[in-house]
């Protein structure tokens, strides 16, 4: 079910999921993205254990983050990525519900490559979603050893 | 006592020694009655003693008379002898016995002269010694008399000083008191002499008596604290300083003590000290209180801002899927829907919107207070301008009259104040609406110089005076939102920013007739 795909999404809330996958629907990214639901989730993901223990080898063009996760946050997940030598150089934006300063000066310490709030009024979250997917997964020449535009 | 023969020896010396004639006239008569004497002497028969009459006139005139005197009695004697006593009588005539008697006149006469010159020589050595010794007599009764001055001059110089004096023998027997100490004790000089002092004043020591000895001996000084009693019983803490005296051998014989009340002084000290020590606790006291206040008051922060932050993230979520999901039925769904349905989603994604607004101006105002605000010179007309651009958008298709002065300088945080002009400047366009043309006003007042005002003013709907402290507050709004539109943050948020500044803002309208907004901010370094 977990075959190689660019985008890979770490959100909780299936209602954000739905609205970002509609958002990145509008350019037919959304069969790009894995959807994992939480951080552990996202770790075991990233370095092949537990239930993606088989999935095939590369990484993910773009890793969308949410800060606010069960079990394992958004910040621990992106420190536990940055320290790994084969996952240091994963694009991640942290797209969050929170414009609070500390969250963002955190983020950006840890090595974040964009920080992006979710907005409010829909047409303006769709269009940042949609801008998103574009550039990461399509403009962007990822690092080597990602998933490759198929 | 002088002896009668004294008295009659002055005065028949004062007398003769008046003159030559007198002493010379002694000699005279001394010889007459010689004469006289030797008639008698003769006529009761005793013949041979008149020489001897003769020889005592001639030693009474050398006695009293001196030497020259006694050779003119010796040559009248021996003329008179021989002219009267001698035959032939009633001549002068020099036979050979005449010339034995008047040589044994000379010799007595010489001897008589030489004695008496030894005892006036003895009697002026005797005289000039005893001037000299009445002399140093004088002399010495000056020096005591001199001497006696200064000491009486020392002792009432002693007597001067406030500071309490006193002498006291090794046995503790006072031998001298002056007037100070009469004053602070009560004991008159005669009542403390010669008495113990330690007993009198109930000396209270403040290091043990062998102590204070000891150091005395050692360095012939003692310096303390003592407490004493007076005559009528009231207790003295006197400041003490001891010297000791000693002999020309080196013994101790005397302890001079000086002492000076310092009774007040201690008990302003110790007041002084009580008051410090009051103070102390009331301020430890002030401070525990203070710190828990200030816990407390932390605490309440944390939760405040453990709350913002879940707002931050939990509370925009539902508001951003309400307006998302309704978005995507309003787009999918239209068509299928009756017309008062598609009225009641538009509203749901009205109010989902206007939820999102109010959450974030309320973040918003809230970071205000819990956020770093940096100081630096901020040129308010700048501001000015580029937030009026900002607004441009707003004003397109409006017929508005800017009319921006000249603007102070002012110390602040620039993105803080930006956000103070954004607030009146879209307020001012939001309640000009209706008014055509629109006229702004920007500018400022120099009436004192600790601070910087600014104002905008406007010709909008205005509002009525009675709710002037109502505009600051937060949510409070005085216009329905259908007229205007707006979460009653926007001047909470300009308030706060103010006095974070340490300034002031205040209102002056009318209904109809505009609103002027001012903002006071201190000129130089205010505290942010």
């Amino acid at each position: 079910m977990n075959g190689l795909k660019r985008i890979l999404l770490v959100e909780d809330d299936p209602k954000d999921v739905e609205l970002t996958l509609t958002g990145l629907g509008e350019y037919n990214l959304a069969n790009e993205v894995v959807v994992v639901r939480d951080g552990e989730e996202a770790l075991d993901f990233l370095f092949r254990r537990g239930q993606y223990q088989k999935r095939p080898n590369g990484n993910p063009a773009v890793m969308l983050l949410d800060l606010k996760l069960p079990k394992v946050n958004g910040f621990e997940v992106l420190e536990a990525i940055r320290a790994d030598e084969k996952l240091k150089m994963v694009p991640v934006v942290v797209l969050t519900s929170s414009n609070e300063e500390r969250d963002l000066v955190r983020s950006y310490k840890l090595g974040v490559n964009a920080y992006v709030t979710k907005p409010v009024d829909f047409h303006e979250f769709v269009n940042a979603v949609k801008e998103l997917g574009v550039f990461w997964a399509v403009i962007n020449e990822p690092p080597p050893g990602s998933v490759k535009r198929t | 006592m002088k002896t009668p023969g004294q008295v009659w020896e002055r005065a028949v010396t004062a007398r003769v020694s008046k003159g030559a004639i007198a002493r010379y006239g002694f000699a005279v008569a001394s010889v007459a009655v010689a004469v006289a004497a030797g008639y008698l002497l003769n006529y009761l028969g005793l013949d041979e003693t008149v020489f001897a009459v003769f020889m005592f006139a001639i030693a009474a005139t050398s006695w009293f008379s001196g030497s020259l005197p006694a050779i003119v009695a010796f040559v009248l004697s021996a003329l008179s002898f021989n002219f009267f006593f001698t035959p032939p009588p009633y001549r002068v005539d020099f036979t050979r016995t005449d010339f034995a008697y008047s040589s044994a006149f000379l010799v007595f006469a010489g001897l008589a002269i030489a004695s008496d010159t030894m005892r006036r020589r003895a009697e002026a050595a005797v005289r000039q010694s005893r001037d000299e010794l009445e002399l140093r007599v004088i002399e010495r009764t000056a020096e005591l008399k001199a001497s006696e001055e200064i000491l009486r001059e020392r002792a009432n110089l002693l007597d001067l000083t406030h500071d309490t004096i006193f002498v006291r023998r090794m046995d503790n027997v006072i031998t001298y008191w002056n007037r100070g100490a009469n004053e602070l004790y009560g004991w008159s000089s005669h009542e403390a002499l010669g008495r113990p002092s330690h007993a009198l004043l109930h000396t209270e020591f403040s290091e043990a008596l062998e102590q204070i000895n000891a150091k005395l001996f050692q360095t012939n000084r003692w310096e303390g604290e003592l407490v004493h009693a007076t005559r009528d019983g009231r207790r003295l803490v006197v400041s003490s300083r001891w010297s000791l005296q000693r002999n020309e051998r080196g013994e101790p014989f005397a302890i001079l003590e000086t002492n000076t009340d310092i009774t007040e002084r201690k008990r302003a000290e110790e007041a002084l000290r009580e008051s410090r020590d009051e103070l102390e606790v009331k301020v430890k006291e002030r401070t525990a209180q203070l710190s828990k206040a200030n816990e407390e008051l932390q605490s309440v922060n944390k939760e405040l801002e453990a709350f913002a932050y879940s707002v931050s993230h939990d509370l925009r979520a539902p508001v951003r899927h309400i307006a998302g999901f309704g978005e995507l039925l309003q787009k999918h769904a239209r068509d299928a829907l009756d017309e008062s349905s598609r009225r009641h989603l538009g509203l749901i994604l009205d109010s989902a919107n206007r939820m999102g607004t109010l959450v974030d101006d309320l973040l918003a105002f809230s970071r205000i207070g819990r956020a770093e605000t940096q100081r630096t010179t901020v040129n308010v007309e700048r501001l000015v301008r580029s937030v009026v651009a900002d607004n441009a958008p707003d004003a397109q298709n409006r017929n508005i009259e800017w009319q921006i002065g000249e603007l102070p300088i002012c110390q602040g945080d620039p993105s803080m104040l930006r956000l103070v002009v954004s607030n009146l400047v879209s307020n001012a366009l939001k309640f000009t609406r209706t008014r055509e043309p629109a006229r702004i006003e920007i500018g400022s007042l120099k009436h004192r110089p600790e601070e910087v005002v600014f104002f905008v003013k406007d010709n909008g709907v205005g509002f009525d005076m009675k709710y002037k402290d109502k505009l600051f507050g937060v949510f409070q709004r005085l216009h329905s939102q259908e007229a205007f539109e707006g979460t009653g943050i926007g001047l909470a948020t300009v308030q706060r920013i103010v006095h974070g500044h340490a300034g002031r803002v205040w209102a002056e309208g009318a209904i109809d007739q505009g609103a002027i907004f001012y903002v006071a901010l201190p000129a130089t370094k205010g505290r942010l």
